[in-house]
């Protein structure tokens, strides 16, 4: 199968990388920092990866993800993976700085997912999933900005999914919790909500895989946000979490 | 992978409190660090109380492998489990590998890992072709024959952080490992070590060889393995997944000299079953029974185990083992699964590397308490009279005239220290005035 991925630099998708290289598939990787998407592809080719392209960009630019996905051969699968984690006080004051991480997290993801899906439409289908987050389910005091790009791109794609499935392309929205990807401060801190890159890429091959639409991961985030979703706006909005 | 704890080494029970860094993010820090794997040895060696771990399980990307001659490069986090997949999958093998495959190349060198095929391969650092290393102020690649690549290996991380490796592994014919196993110790505890000589020195032909031993048994009865290479089935390519894995403590009560002893004679009648028994079985079970349980160290309780790994040279050997172990037994040392074997003589390139020719002893002991850890000091003068070693991966207990007894080449490794690199072995076993 050939696999493209999007923002191939990610924990979780050189996570996915990985397991899928170990099937013996071709890739197409883009990201945005050339020495680093080339020791993935080296080591996506020892561990049994057929041919890797690598290509970096701008990948958060729309016009970017135009001219890559028009120079793309059949694909079959797609993992849009890219993201930045929105520090949100900053994005309180500082309105560029917001709108330019809701590009990333929302334009430039649901833009890869668009061009990904119609190519796949008229090469004879496929899978396209797409990283969202459990922050998209609710606007929550710590992440408001993330929580509304993710927000936009669950809904663009739950949209996107009932467009595709009558053309054969199959979109999955993954709805990760916490990843505890160590570079971060708080890996010490990690208790039980908190899991790894691996099991993330795992589920999401799961998903594709049994062609699932919505993916909580791990699963127990749907309970949790089940709850976070009927807390009443009145008491919600005095919620520091 | 990710480490099981960012802090503690495999043995539990320290209280260090480190600052965290990721090799590769950042410039080296310019105090006190230490290169950090998987957290695999037993004690102090990986551990560096008050300065800073330098993390290196993420940079873990495999660069090229050359299936036409087995030699495979990577980056130092990089851990044996990887390399063993990838490397099968082409029909090569690790040269050499430790009772987890959950270790990193680094780690593996900085210890300078022994197998069960030891006296036939050596050591892991035999292996190593050529590795880069980072020091506070440079960075060179290193081949063996260079003063700097003996020091590093076996050097315990204390040479700077090696970055990259070029690894030569071993031609195998599948992932099936043909094993024999025969039961021992039927007459004395001399007599048994004796026996297990006897069928290790008559099993010129299988690389691989190992005795388990009931070290809480008057007799060391024991059970012998040995083990060779086959084809075996396609699918044994690919390991069991590790699943199973013990989220809870296990209470200190189950953790006492008679638990032990019950456990090892369970374990004895279960492996009487099938003595002189030849099967086949997937190489993943041969060399790495424990890993199917994930944090099977918590089995050992809050407080920990300590791993007592020693060697005698040859001559001394069947004498000294069975005092030692017998000292153990009458001094009331609990331990589950000793493991014995033999070292053979091909030199390793490592200046401080554990293995000499001659028998080596492994058991656990938990949560040791002030009696155990007399009797450990005792059995330590017992080796150190013959001019054995302890081995500094597994320990976090041996006193520093110890250490230098039984390794006095020690001042050369400091000589070649990168003067911000320290661990808390390094200082618990050089300090005392005498160091320095
Ligand atoms: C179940 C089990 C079975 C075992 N069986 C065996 C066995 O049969 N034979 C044997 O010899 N050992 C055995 N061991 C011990 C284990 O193989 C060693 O302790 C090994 O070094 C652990 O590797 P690690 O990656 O976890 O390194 P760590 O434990 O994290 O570190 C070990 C040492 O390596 C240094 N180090 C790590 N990475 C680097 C780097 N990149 N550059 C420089 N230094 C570095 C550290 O500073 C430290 O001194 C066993 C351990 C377990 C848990």
């Amino acid at each position: 199968m050939n696999i493209v991925i999007v923002g191939a630099t990610s924990a979780v998708a050189q996570s996915a990388i990985r397991i899928w290289a170990a099937g013996q598939h071709s890739f197409v990787l883009y990201g945005r920092n050339a020495s680093e998407l080339e020791k993935i592809a080296a080591d996506a080719r020892v561990r049994g990866a057929i041919e890797v392209t690598v290509h970096a960009g701008d990948i958060a630019s729309v016009t970017y993800a135009q001219t890559a996905v028009a120079n793309l051969s059949t694909t079959h699968i797609a993992l849009i993976a890219h993201g930045s984690l929105t520090l949100s006080d900053r994005a309180d004051t500082d309105t560029d700085y917001m709108a330019s991480e809701i590009n990333v997290n929302f334009t430039s993801a649901a833009a890869w997912a668009q061009l990904l899906a119609n190519h796949m439409a008229t090469h004879g289908g496929g899978s396209v999933a797409v990283i969202s987050s459990v922050a998209g389910d609710r606007g929550r005091y710590s992440n408001h900005a993330y929580g509304a790009a993710k927000a936009g791109l669950s809904a663009y794609c739950s949209g996107l999914r009932a467009r595709m499935w009558r053309r054969g392309v199959h979109v999955l929205t993954v709805k990760p919790g916490f990843i505890d990807t160590p570079m971060m401060a708080h890996v010490t801190k990690k208790g039980v909500l908190w899991a790894t890159p691996e099991a993330i890429a795992q589920g999401i091959i799961r998903g594709i895989e049994r062609k699932r639409n919505v993916v909580y991961l791990p699963k127990f985030w749907a309970l949790i946000l089940l709850a976070v979703k009927h807390v009443p706006e009145s008491i919600f909005k005095r919620l520091k979490f | 992978m990710n480490p099981l704890s960012l802090d503690q080494p495999w043995g539990r029970g320290s209280a260090a409190v480190h600052k965290h860094h990721f090799a590769g993010d950042t410039p080296l820090p310019d105090s006190s660090w230490l290169p950090r794997g998987l957290g695999r040895s037993y004690g102090d060696v990986c551990v560096n109380d008050g300065g800073t771990l330098l993390h290196t399980f993420r940079q873990d990307r495999l660069i090229a492998f050359d299936t036409t001659t087995g030699v495979i490069e990577c980056e130092a986090g990089a851990s044996l489990a990887d390399i063993a997949e990838v490397a099968l999958r082409n029909g090569w093998f690790l040269p050499v590998t430790p009772g987890t495959r959950f270790v990193t190349v680094g780690g593996a060198i900085a210890n300078d890992v022994h197998g069960k095929n030891h006296q036939h391969a050596g050591t892991f650092g035999r292996y190593v072709r050529s590795l880069t290393l980072r020091r506070s102020d440079s960075v060179s690649e290193l081949k063996p024959g260079d003063a700097l690549f003996s020091a590093t290996v076996a050097g315990m991380g204390l040479t700077g952080l090696i970055e990259r490796v070029r690894l030569q592994l071993i031609r195998v014919p599948g992932a099936g490992i043909v094993q024999q196993t025969k039961l021992f110790g039927r007459a004395d505890a001399l007599a048994s070590v004796d026996e297990f000589l006897a069928l290790e020195a008559a099993s010129g032909d299988w690389p691989y060889t190992v005795g388990w031993i009931d070290t809480m048994h008057h007799r060391l009865r024991g059970v012998f393995f040995r083990g060779n290479h086959c084809r075996g089935d396609l699918a044994w390519h690919k390991p069991v997944p590790t699943t199973l894995a013990l989220p809870i403590d296990m209470p200190g009560w189950l953790l006492r000299p008679w638990s032990a002893k019950a456990f090892n004679g369970a374990y004895f009648r279960a492996q009487s079953m099938n003595t002189a028994m030849q099967s086949e079985l997937p190489l993943w079970q041969f060399f790495y029974p424990l890993d199917a349980v994930s944090a099977w160290n918590r089995a050992y309780g809050k407080r920990g185990f300590v791993q007592y790994q020693f060697v005698v040279p040859k001559a001394a050997a069947r004498e000294s083992v069975t005092q030692i172990l017998t000292h153990l037994r009458t001094s009331n040392v609990a331990s589950y699964l000793g493991v014995i074997k033999s070292f053979g003589d091909i030199r390793s390139p490592g200046l401080m590397s554990f293995p000499m020719p001659g028998v080596t002893v492994t058991v656990d002991i938990a949560a040791p308490a002030e009696r155990e850890l007399r009797a450990l000091d005792r059995a330590d003068a017992m080796v150190a009279d013959v001019g054995g070693r302890v081995y500094p991966a597994k320990d976090s207990r041996m006193s520093s005239v110890m250490f230098k007894r039984f390794f006095p080449q020690w001042r050369e490794l400091e000589a070649l220290r990168d003067c911000n690199v320290s661990s808390s072995f390094w200082r618990r076993v050089t300090s005392d005035g005498s160091g320095k």
